[in-house]
C-alpha cells in the first residue's frame, strides 16, 4: 500500500527529529557539568603492578571511633588497604609520603580515589566523601611527612581571563582541547574534560600535575598566571558562551559535519521527497494483468 | 531535485556572503580586541579575527548571517556530492552528458576549496592550524612546493600576512565567478539537452514526460528555495557553528587538540593520519611524507573521478546516447565499484577523528590508528562483493525494489475472472494517466470571445472578454 | 510544429484543454487553497515577527527562529500550490537526440576545410611567429603574478633565526634560566630576536633533576642539566607539537597524533611523522642561564623537494 510522499515526509522529519533530539541530548549531557558517567578519566598509568585483585570495596564514609581524628580513621577505612596504614604505599597503591595536601584533595575530589579495583584506572564522577570529610583525609596525610602544597582556596578575584585564555591557549589547549573537552593521549589515557571542575580542583590540578600532566608551577607560569588560567577555565571552559545555540559538545567540526549532512542536507531531501514527483514503475499495469494470468 | 538543494544553497551563500562582506575585514594586521566578549578583552589579534568576533557579538543579525552561511556551505558541499553520487549510480554521466559530469566535478571540487577558503579567512586557532597543514602540502610538491608556497605565502610561513586578504580574494571573488559561470553551463546544458528520466510513464529515449516547467516545476522550485533556505536558517538560528569566539585567535605556536577540518575535508586528514611515515629519498631531494596523502590521493580521485564516463564507455564499449536512467542494481559492476570507493572515502573520513573515537569509546588511540589502517584496505574489498550480490540479487528477483500495487479479482457474469489493479491506496483516486503531447493541444476553445470592436481607433474590450 | 508521434507511430489528434491531465491534483482545491492561504498567513506573521524581533535586537534564536518559519511556511505553501493546484500531467515532449548526422558533421567539416583552406594553407611561417610570439606572451604574462606575489624561498627554509649563544626565552621576553623549571616542566622557547616565531618555535622540557640528557650518540653536551630542547615544528604536517606526556616522556602531535621519544632524540614512534624532531643544542651559561650551542643542523619542519638527504 503506498504512502503518499507528503506521509513519507513527516515519518522522515519524526525520525530525523528523533535522532537529532537523542544527538542534542547526548552532546547536552556529555556537556554538563558533573555527570557521573562522564567518560573514563585515565590520566594515571597504573604503577602498581598488581598480582592479586584485592576487591578492597570503597565502602563510603565509616562512623569514627572517639580515640582517632576524623582524617586517619578515614583513611584507615578507605585508603589504607592499598596505600598501607601509614600511607607509605604496597604493591596496590602509590606512597602518599610528602605528596601534600593538594594531591590528595584533587584526586579525592575529583572521585579518581578510592579505587576499588587497584588495577582498574581512575574515573572522574562525584567525590565520595563530603568536603569536610575529604580536607580531613587530606590534612591527615599532609600532616605524616611534609611535603608537596596545602589545599589552595582557588580564589579567582582580580584574575585576568583574557590573560588566562592567551595561556590556556598556548599551555593547556593542546592536550585538553581549546574548549576543554579533553582528548585521548597515546596508550589509553586521556586528557580528562575540564567542564565541571571548582577552581580549587583546576588549581590543584596545575599545581600537582596529576599523572601525565606537565608540571607547570613552579617555573612555567607564575602564582598570578596561575590564578588566570583556573579563572578562565572555571568561567569560560565550564560556562562557554555559546551565543550562537545548540553547543555540540565543544567537538568543533566532527559533530557539525554530523548535523551538516543528516540534518542539514537530510532535512532537504525530505523535503525533495515532498516536492518532487514520482517515476511510475516500468511495469504498466498490462503486466501486472498477465501477471495474474488473466 | 538534489541539484537543486545545490543551487538553492549557493544562492543563500551569495546572499549571506553578502551580508558579510560588509562588516569582515580581510587583514592579517594586528589589532588589539576591545569588546564584547571578556576572554579576548586585550589580546592581540589579527583584524580579520576582531571583525568576526564584532560580525558574532555586535553587529545586529550577524552572527544568523554567519552561522546560516557557514551551514548553508555544508550542506551545498553534501547535496553536491549527494547530487553526485545519484547521477553516478544511475549513469547519468553518459553520453551526451559527460561535459556536464565534468563541469559537475570541477564545481564540486572549487566548492571544497571555497569552503576551506572561507572557514579560513576569520583566522583562528582552529582554521589556522588548518593553512598551516595547507603551507606543508604545498610545501611537499615536488620540484614546486617551495615556491609555491611561498609565492603564495609571500614568504616562508606565516608569510608577509598577505595570506588572509589573498584568500578572501579568492573566496569572495574568483572562485564565485568561476562556480558561477560553470553553474551556468551546467543548467544550460542541462536545458538544451533536457533532464534524464527513469523508465516507466511512457519516457522513452526520444521524448520527456512529467511536469512541465511552466507552470508546475517553476511553482514548486521556488517553494523548494524558501524550504531548503529555512534548512540553513533554522539551523543558524538554533546550533552553534564555528563559534570562533572560543577558540581564540590563531597563533602560530599556539595548537588545539581535537581539531579536525570542516568535514568536506575530513577524508584528507584522515588520509594524512592514517598513512604510514614513508618518504621517498633521493640524492639531494626528497618526496615528503605529506604528498602521498594530500596531493596524490586526491590527485588520483579527482582525475579518475573526472575521466569515468570515457573510462566506462571504453569497458561497456557503449557509446550511444542515453536519456534513459538506469536503476542501480541493473548495473552491479558500476555501482558495486562506486559502493567500494565511497566506503573507501568514508572510512578515511572516519579515520579523520581517532583522537575523538579513542577518547569516546575508551579505546587505545594506537589500536584505533592501527584498526582505521586495516579498515581502509578491507572495507572496501568487502563492500565490492556484497554490493554486487545484492546487485544481482535485486535484478534477477521479479519486482524487487518496486512498488507493488494489488490486483482485484472480479468473476464476471459470464463465470470469467478479471483483475484490475487497485488504487494506490483506497481513497487516493490517483488513476495512471498516459502522458500528452504538449503540442499537440487544441488551445482554439482558450482564447475565445468576440473580437474587441474600434471606434475612433480605440479598442473597446469587453468585460468578460476571455 | 509539424510531426507529432504518439505512441503507436501516427499523428495525434488534437488534445483539448478538458483533458484530465489539465485538472488540478487536488480533489478538494478550495480546501487545499485554503491550506496554502493558511501557510503564507503564517509564514507573513513570521516574518513580522523577524522584523519586530530585528528591531528590538533579539537573540539569535529569536531572529533565526522568526525567519526560519516564515520560509518554511512560504515555501510549503508554493510547493502546496505547485503539487496540487497546477495542472496534473503528465505531459510530454519531444526530445531533439544529440547526436550529429553525418551530412551535417561532413559539411561542417567541409565548410571549415574550404574556408580555413585561405586564411591558413601554406602559411605556415605565419602561423609559426604566432605560436612564437604567444608562447613568449604565455610565459611573460606568468611574470608579474609570480614574481611579486612572495620571494623565492632560497636559504629562507633552512635557517631559523636560533645562532650560537642565543637566550630561551619565553613569549613574553623572559629569560629562562635552568633553575626555573622544575622536572617534568615545558615551556615554549624563543631567539630574543624572534619572540613568537612560527619557524623557530622551540619546546624546552626539563626530564630529570640534574645530569646531561643524552639523546643520541654524538649529543652528549646538547642536554645540560636534564633539560632537552627541540623545535616544536612538527616533521610531518608543521603543527606546533604542544602535548607533552610527562609520565612516559612522549611528545604527541595533536594534528595528526605523531608520537616522539623525547629521550631518544624525539624520534617518531607512532603515527604519519617521517623525520625525529631537530634537537637544539642547549648550554647553561656562567649566570644560570640556558642558551643555544648552534642553531638548528637541519631544517625544521616538514619536508620539501630540495630538502634531501635523512636529516
Amino acid at each position: 500500500m503506498r504512502r503518499s510522499s507528503l506521509q513519507i515526509t513527516l515519518v522522515g522529519a519524526v525520525l530525523l527529529v528523533g535522532i537529532f533530539a537523542t544527538g542534542a541530548v547526548g552532546a547536552g549531557a556529555s556537556t554538563h557539568a558533573v555527570a557521573p558517567k562522564a567518560p573514563t578519566d585515565k590520566t594515571m598509568p597504573v604503577e602498581s603492578d598488581a598480582g592479586a585483585t584485592k576487591a578492597a570495596a570503597a565502602k563510603g564514609p565509616q562512623r569514627l571511633s572517639p580515640a582517632l581524628g576524623l582524617g586517619e580513621t578515614l583513611f584507615d577505612e578507605n585508603c589504607s588497604s592499598c596505600h598501607g596504614l601509614d600511607a607509605a604505599g604496597s604493591s596496590l597503591g602509590v606512597s602518599l609520603l610528602g605528596r601534600g595536601a593538594a594531591t590528595v584533595d584533587l584526586w579525592v575530589s575529583s572521585g579518581w580515589m578510592p579505587l576499588a579495583v587497584p588495577t582498574a584506572q581512575p574515573s572522574r564522577g562525584p567525590d565520595r566523601f563530603t568536603r569536610a570529610q575529604t580536607i580531613a583525609i587530606a590534612d591527615y596525610v599532609a600532616s605524616l611527612k611534609p611535603g608537596g602544597f596545602a589545599i589552595p582556596s582557588g580564589a579567582v578575584s582580580g584574575a585576568n581571563v583574557s590573560e588566562g585564555q592567551n595561556l590556556f591557549s598556548e599551555n593547556c589547549a593542546g592536550c585538553h582541547t581549546i574548549t576543554g573537552s579533553g582528548d585521548a593521549l597515546s596508550g589509553q589515557l586521556n586528557a580528562p574534560s575540564l567542564h565541571g571542575l571548582t577552581p580549587t580542583m583546576i588549581s590543584e590540578a596545575i599545581i600537582t600535575a596529576p599523572g601525565n600532566m606537565p608540571r607547570f608551577y613552579p617555573g612555567a607560569l607564575t602564582a598570578a598566571q596561575v590564578r588566570d588560567v583556573v579563572a578562565y577555565v572555571a568561567k569560560d571552559i565550564g560556562h562557554p558562551d555559546n551565543v550562537g545555540g545548540i553547543g555540540l559538545g565543544g567537538d568543533g567540526p566532527v559533530a557539525e559535519g554530523f548535523i551538516g549532512l543528516f540534518i542539514g542536507v537530510g532535512a532537504c531531501l525530505l523535503f525533495a521527497l515532498w516536492v518532487g514527483d514520482r517515476s511510475e514503475d516500468e511495469e504498466s499495469t498490462d503486466d501486472a494483468l498477465k501477471e495474474a494470468h488473466v | 531535485m538534489i541539484g537543486e538543494i545545490a543551487l538553492y544553497s549557493f544562492i543563500v551563500l551569495l546572499a549571506t556572503g553578502v551580508f558579510l562582506t560588509l562588516y569582515f575585514v580581510p587583514s592579517g594586521q594586528d589589532v588589539v580586541y576591545h569588546g564584547v566578549y571578556a576572554p579576548l578583552d586585550g589580546q592581540t589579534v589579527s583584524a580579520a579575527f576582531k571583525s568576526t568576533v564584532d560580525l558574532s557579538f555586535i553587529v545586529r543579525g550577524g552572527l544568523l548571517m554567519r552561522q546560516m552561511h557557514h551551514w548553508a556551505a555544508n550542506i551545498f558541499v553534501g547535496s553536491i556530492v549527494v547530487h553526485m553520487l545519484r547521477v553516478f549510480f544511475t549513469g547519468g554521466f553518459r553520453r551526451p552528458r559527460e561535459l556536464n559530469w565534468f563541469i559537475g566535478v570541477t564545481l564540486m571540487i572549487l566548492a571544497i576549496m571555497n569552503g576551506f577558503l572561507g572557514y579560513s579567512i576569520p583566522d583562528d586557532l582552529v582554521s589556522g592550524t588548518g593553512i598551516r597543514i595547507a603551507y606543508s602540502i604545498l610545501e611537499s610538491i615536488p620540484f614546486v612546493g617551495s615556491y609555491l608556497a611561498t609565492l603564495l605565502f609571500g614568504g616562508v610561513f606565516p608569510g608577509n600576512g598577505s595570506i588572509i586578504p589573498r584568500f578572501y580574494v579568492l573566496h569572495v571573488l574568483i572562485l564565485p565567478l568561476i562556480i558561477f559561470g560553470l553553474l551556468g553551463a551546467h543548467l544550460g546544458l542541462l536545458v538544451k539537452q533536457k533532464h534524464t528520466q527513469f523508465k516507466g510513464n511512457g519516457a522513452r529515449e526520444d521524448n520527456v514526460v512529467g511536469a512541465p516547467l511552466w507552470p508546475t516545476f517553476m511553482i514548486k522550485t521556488t517553494g523548494f528555495l524558501f524550504l531548503t533556505t529555512a534548512v540553513s536558517i533554522l539551523l543558524g538560528a538554533f546550533v552553534q557553528i564555528n563559534p570562533i569566539w572560543l577558540y581564540g585567535p590563531y597563533i602560530p605556536f599556539h595548537v588545539s587538540y581535537a581539531v579536525q577540518p570542516d568535514w568536506y575535508m575530513g577524508w584528507l586528514d584522515g588520509a594524512l593520519r592514517v598513512m604510514p611515515s614513508w618518504e621517498i629519498h633521493l640524492p639531494g631531494h626528497m618526496v615528503p611524507n605529506a604528498f602521498f596523502p594530500s596531493v596524490l590521493l586526491p590527485g588520483i580521485t579527482f582525475n579518475i573521478m573526472m575521466a569515468w564516463p570515457w573510462i566506462e564507455a571504453k569497458f561497456t564499449g557503449d557509446n550511444v546516447e542515453h536519456h534513459i536512467l538506469d536503476r542501480p542494481s541493473q548495473r552491479p559492476v558500476r555501482t558495486a565499484i562506486g559502493a567500494s570507493v565511497l566506503a573507501f572515502y568514508f572510512v578515511l573520513f572516519g579515520a579523520s577523528a581517532t583522537d575523538v573515537l579513542a577518547n569516546y569509546l575508551s579505546v587505545s588511540l594506537n589500536v584505533v590508528l592501527l584498526s582505521f589502517r586495516v579498515l581502509c584496505v578491507v572495507v572496501p574489498l568487502v563492500v565490492y562483493p556484497v554490493t554486487y550480490k545484492i546487485c544481482t540479487e535485486m535484478s534477477h528477483t521479479r519486482g524487487a525494489g518496486k512498488r507493488k500495487r494489488y490486483n482485484i479479482i472480479v468473476r464476471g457474469e459470464d463465470g470469467g475472472y478479471s483483475a484490475i489493479t487497485a488504487e494506490e491506496y483506497p481513497g487516493y483516486g490517483r488513476e495512471v494517466l498516459e502522458p500528452i503531447d504538449v503540442d499537440s493541444v487544441d488551445l482554439s476553445n482558450v482564447m475565445s470571445g468576440p473580437e474587441p470592436k474600434s471606434t475612433d481607433g480605440v479598442y473597446q474590450i469587453p468585460r468578460d472578454y476571455r | 510544429m509539424s510531426n507529432h508521434h504518439g505512441h503507436d507511430g501516427t499523428k495525434d489528434a488534437n488534445v483539448s484543454t478538458d483533458a484530465p491531465q489539465f485538472e488540478v491534483l487536488a480533489k478538494n482545491p478550495r480546501r487545499v487553497e485554503k491550506a496554502a492561504a493558511l501557510t503564507f498567513f503564517v509564514s507573513l506573521l513570521a516574518f513580522a515577527g523577524f522584523g519586530a524581533a530585528f528591531w528590538q535586537n533579539a537573540d539569535n534564536e529569536i531572529l533565526g527562529g522568526t525567519l526560519g518559519v516564515g520560509f518554511l511556511g512560504f515555501g510549503a505553501a508554493m510547493v502546496i500550490w505547485g503539487k496540487y493546484l497546477t495542472p496534473r500531467g503528465p505531459f510530454e515532449e519531444e526530445r531533439a537526440l544529440m547526436e550529429v548526422t553525418r551530412d551535417a558533421h561532413d559539411k561542417l567539416v567541409a565548410d571549415f576545410v574550404v574556408r580555413g583552406r585561405v586564411a591558413f594553407g601554406r602559411r605556415g611561417f605565419l602561423g609559426a611567429m604566432l605560436a612564437a610570439s604567444g608562447a613568449v606572451f604565455g610565459i611573460v604574462a606568468l611574470f608579474p603574478l609570480v614574481r611579486s606575489l612572495g620571494p623565492l624561498p632560497k636559504k629562507s627554509f633552512y635557517q631559523t633565526k636560533w645562532r650560537r649563544g642565543s637566550y630561551l626565552s619565553t613569549v613574553d621576553g623572559r629569560r629562562l634560566r635552568a633553575a626555573d623549571l622544575l622536572p617534568g616542566s615545558l615551556a615554549t622557547v624563543f631567539p630574543e630576536d624572534d619572540l613568537g616565531g612560527a619557524l623557530s618555535q622551540t619546546v624546552l622540557i626539563r626530564v630529570q633533576e640534574s645530569g646531561n640528557v643524552v639523546t643520541m650518540p654524538g649529543r652528549e653536551s646538547w642536554g645540560p642539566e636534564g633539560y632537552v630542547a627541540y623545535s616544536k615544528v612538527c616533521t610531518h604536517a608543521g603543527c606546533p607539537v604542544g602535548l607533552y606526556e610527562q609520565l612516559t616522556k612522549q611528545l604527541l602531535c595533536p594534528c595528526h597524533q605523531s608520537l616522539f621519544e623525547v629521550t631518544k632524540g624525539a624520534i617518531p614512534i607512532f603515527g604519519p611523522a617521517p623525520r625525529p624532531l631537530p634537537q637544539l643544542p642547549l648550554y647553561v651559561d656562567g649566570s644560570g642561564y640556558l642558551r643555544a650551542q648552534s642553531g638548528y643542523d637541519e631544517p625544521v619542519g616538514p619536508g620539501f623537494w630540495e630538502r634531501g638527504g635523512t636529516t
